[in-house]
């Protein structure tokens, strides 16, 4: 009995592990979808997300909801400066052979890599290489118990954000005018553009919703953890990227349910094998899902490319 | 337009230029300039100034330039996008530095046997993942990259984990030991330059027109009889052997490798080399190396911000030079080329082969 209810326990860290991944991954998938490219500088917005919240936590010590709204908006504000330097300028060709291009999309990806470079370097220079401890009051760590099992608050904060995120996602996506726009820009750009659609508007917003998801996620492992620093996005980057190709590149539900997999996967194989072993069960199951399903297990064979 | 009138560019010379011009001559006079300044200029400065920092620096970059070009191979030439390089580089060098330093096996038996261990496990990666498709494809190389980075991170009984080995004999053959700065140059200057001669081979000629091919179009090159998923998995195997050797000169020049040395960082450095190069184009890749390894050590007198400008270079060099610093040629400048025979004129002046 004892077992079961470590057991449970570890399955409810995992999945507060992978709403991170989640929240992460549907970022990546947005993106994806709407641009038909990855966005390598995803780790950062996390990284800025979470220092934003600690410079804001440090110099004004404001209540913790009213952190969340700053981080959102300094999310969308990064994602729209990414995108800006990023991507805009690789979008000078329309039409559909250079969107198709492999060379156009190559060029785009490591792009978004030299930006995430340059801005990781230039977070390293100004808060320093190591990590930050974030003040203890903010610290999401209290024991809650629910019947038989510990649960940290900070569980419980990211269940619950994750939550209110996604359903306003599925409502911004189905249920308005944007999300319609964003929806016809993923289907297909060109034809968006034909039916008069402002498809720059609508990658913008893209970014900016997608950031907004990643800044809010690393402020909330940021005050889980209860230490941050600049390096700290490349782990959850790679993560929710995995979870993303995984779920079949361009299905947020598929994206979601991959990201929690990996995340109660991780945490249950931190049991069984030492914790350094643990990043080798995600790679593995990335392999295995492209090995045996080459379009992700939710993919719904997208035009080869 | 009428169609019975060749375009100019695609028509053959007719008049060939003296042959200290055309193109054989002065790629002739470049090679003679480069192989001068490797293996004339660089030892020179490295002897008089006497400097191990330079010399470190030379060799650095040689292990790179052999890097970026078997990466070009993959991802230049054949077109497979693969962000896990380093991983190969690391086994490479792991090979090396566990054979010398476990078994006693001397240079000439751990280079070509890192390469091939390399290789094996580039073939073991390329067997399953060749049917992925663009993206999968690199991200299934990412993936396999990390996994060999936390085999070697982990597996603390054989690789010593982040402890790293030490102790790896410097370059011998039959008895000569490279311990000097220059013969350690010269030796690892010497391979590179064998790697590259050998890439250059193979990526002109029929095979690396069949790679070129492949890059433009599979499913084209498919249905021309080409067989598609052998030629990927064959550029992955021989991208791999040359990251294995350079990994094993890494392991016998330096003496210390740690995993650290072939994380993702890494792997994205070699991609940057290429990218800033030329993706496709050789003596891009070289240059690429060059210009890589070469600007931030320049640049280490404004210290940290080093690695800004790495990354700064790359996006500028993305967003002014696409094609990249020495840009690869035209796939129909290529075939004309390797066809150029063919398309000579025959005696009644019309031109074979292209109407």
């Amino acid at each position: 009995m004892v077992f079961d209810v470590f057991f449970l326990q570890q399955v409810i860290n995992g999945l507060s592990i992978g709403c991170v991944y989640a929240l992460m991954a549907i970022g990546f998938t947005l993106i994806f979808g709407v641009l038909n490219v990855v966005n390598f500088a995803h780790g950062e917005v996390y990284t800025i997300g979470a220092f934003v919240g600690l410079m804001v936590i440090t110099a004004l010590a404001p209540p913790l909801l009213a952190v969340v709204p700053l981080v959102l908006a300094v999310g969308a504000a990064s994602g729209v400066g990414l995108e800006r330097i990023a991507f805009r300028p690789f979008r000078r060709f329309t039409d559909e052979a250079s969107q198709k291009s492999r060379a156009m999309r190559e060029a785009t990806l490591l792009s978004s890599l030299a930006v995430s470079i340059v801005t990781r370097e230039i977070m390293m220079h100004i808060f320093g290489g190591d990590m930050q401890g974030i003040p203890s009051g903010y610290l999401l760590q209290q024991p809650v118990a629910i019947g038989p099992i510990m649960v940290a608050s900070g569980s419980l904060v990211i269940f619950a954000t994750s939550a209110v995120m996604l359903g306003a996602l599925q409502f911004l996506l189905y249920r308005t005018q944007t999300g319609l726009g964003i929806r016809a820009v993923s289907n297909n750009q060109l034809g968006a553009r034909y039916v008069g659609i402002n498809t720059d508007r609508t990658i913008v917003t893209t970014f900016a919703v997608g950031s907004m998801l990643g800044a809010t996620a690393g402020i909330l492992v940021g005050l889980y953890d209860g230490a941050i620093s600049p390096h700290m996005g490349f782990a959850p980057g790679v993560k929710a990227f995995v979870a993303m190709v995984m779920g079949g590149l361009s299905s947020i539900p598929g994206a979601v349910a991959c990201a929690l997999l990996l995340g109660v996967s991780e945490s249950i194989a931190t049991e069984f094998l030492s914790s350094g072993w643990k990043d080798l069960i995600t790679y593995s199951l990335l392999v295995i899902t492209l090995v045996f399903f080459p379009q992700g297990l939710f993919g719904h064979g997208r035009e080869r490319a | 337009m009428d169609v019975n009138v060749p375009d100019a560019r695609l028509m053959p010379d007719t008049l060939a230029p003296p042959a200290a011009f055309s193109g054989r001559g002065r790629r002739f006079a470049w090679t003679l300039l480069l192989l001068a300044v490797a293996f004339g200029a660089v030892p020179a400065a490295i002897v008089g100034t006497g400097s191990s920092y330079l010399a470190q620096i030379a060799i650095t970059t040689m292990i790179f330039v052999i890097l970026s070009a078997s990466l070009n191979h993959v991802t230049g030439t054949a077109g497979l996008l693969s962000i896990g390089h380093a991983a190969f580089y690391g086994i490479g060098a792991y090979a090396a530095a566990l054979l010398s330093t476990r078994l006693g096996l001397p240079f000439v038996v751990t280079l070509p046997a890192a390469g091939l261990i390399a290789a094996l496990f580039g073939f073991l990666v390329a067997l399953p993942t060749m049917r992925l498709v663009s993206i999968y494809f690199a991200v299934a190389t990412l993936g396999i990259g990390e996994m060999i980075y936390v085999v070697l991170l982990n597996w603390v009984d054989v690789t010593r984990g982040p402890m790293g080995i030490r102790g790896i004999p410097p370059i011998s053959l039959f008895g000569w030991q490279a311990d000097t700065l220059l013969s350690r140059y010269l030796a690892v200057a010497v391979i590179a330059v064998a790697c590259v001669w050998v890439l250059h081979r193979l990526t002109h000629s029929y095979y690396g027109n069949a790679l070129r091919a492949l890059r433009e179009d599979d499913q084209c090159a498919d249905s021309m009889g080409i067989n598609v998923e052998r030629l990927k998995i064959e550029s992955f195997v021989v991208a791999t052997f040359f990251a294995g050797i350079a990994g094993a000169l890494l392991a016998h020049t330096s003496a210390y490798i740690a995993p650290d040395n072939f994380r993702f960082m890494e792997s994205i450095l070699i991609l940057a080399m290429v990218v800033v190069g030329g993706l496709g184009s050789l003596p891009g890749a070289v240059v690429g190396a060059l210009f890589m390894i070469v600007l931030p050590e320049a640049l280490r007198d404004i210290g940290d911000y080093r690695m800004i400008a790495v990354g700064a270079t790359m996006f500028l060099s993305i967003l002014l030079l696409p094609k990249g610093m020495l840009a690869e040629g035209t796939a129909l400048g290529f075939v004309r080329r390797s066809f150029s025979r063919g398309w000579a004129t025959i005696a009644g002046g019309t031109p074979v082969g292209w109407k």
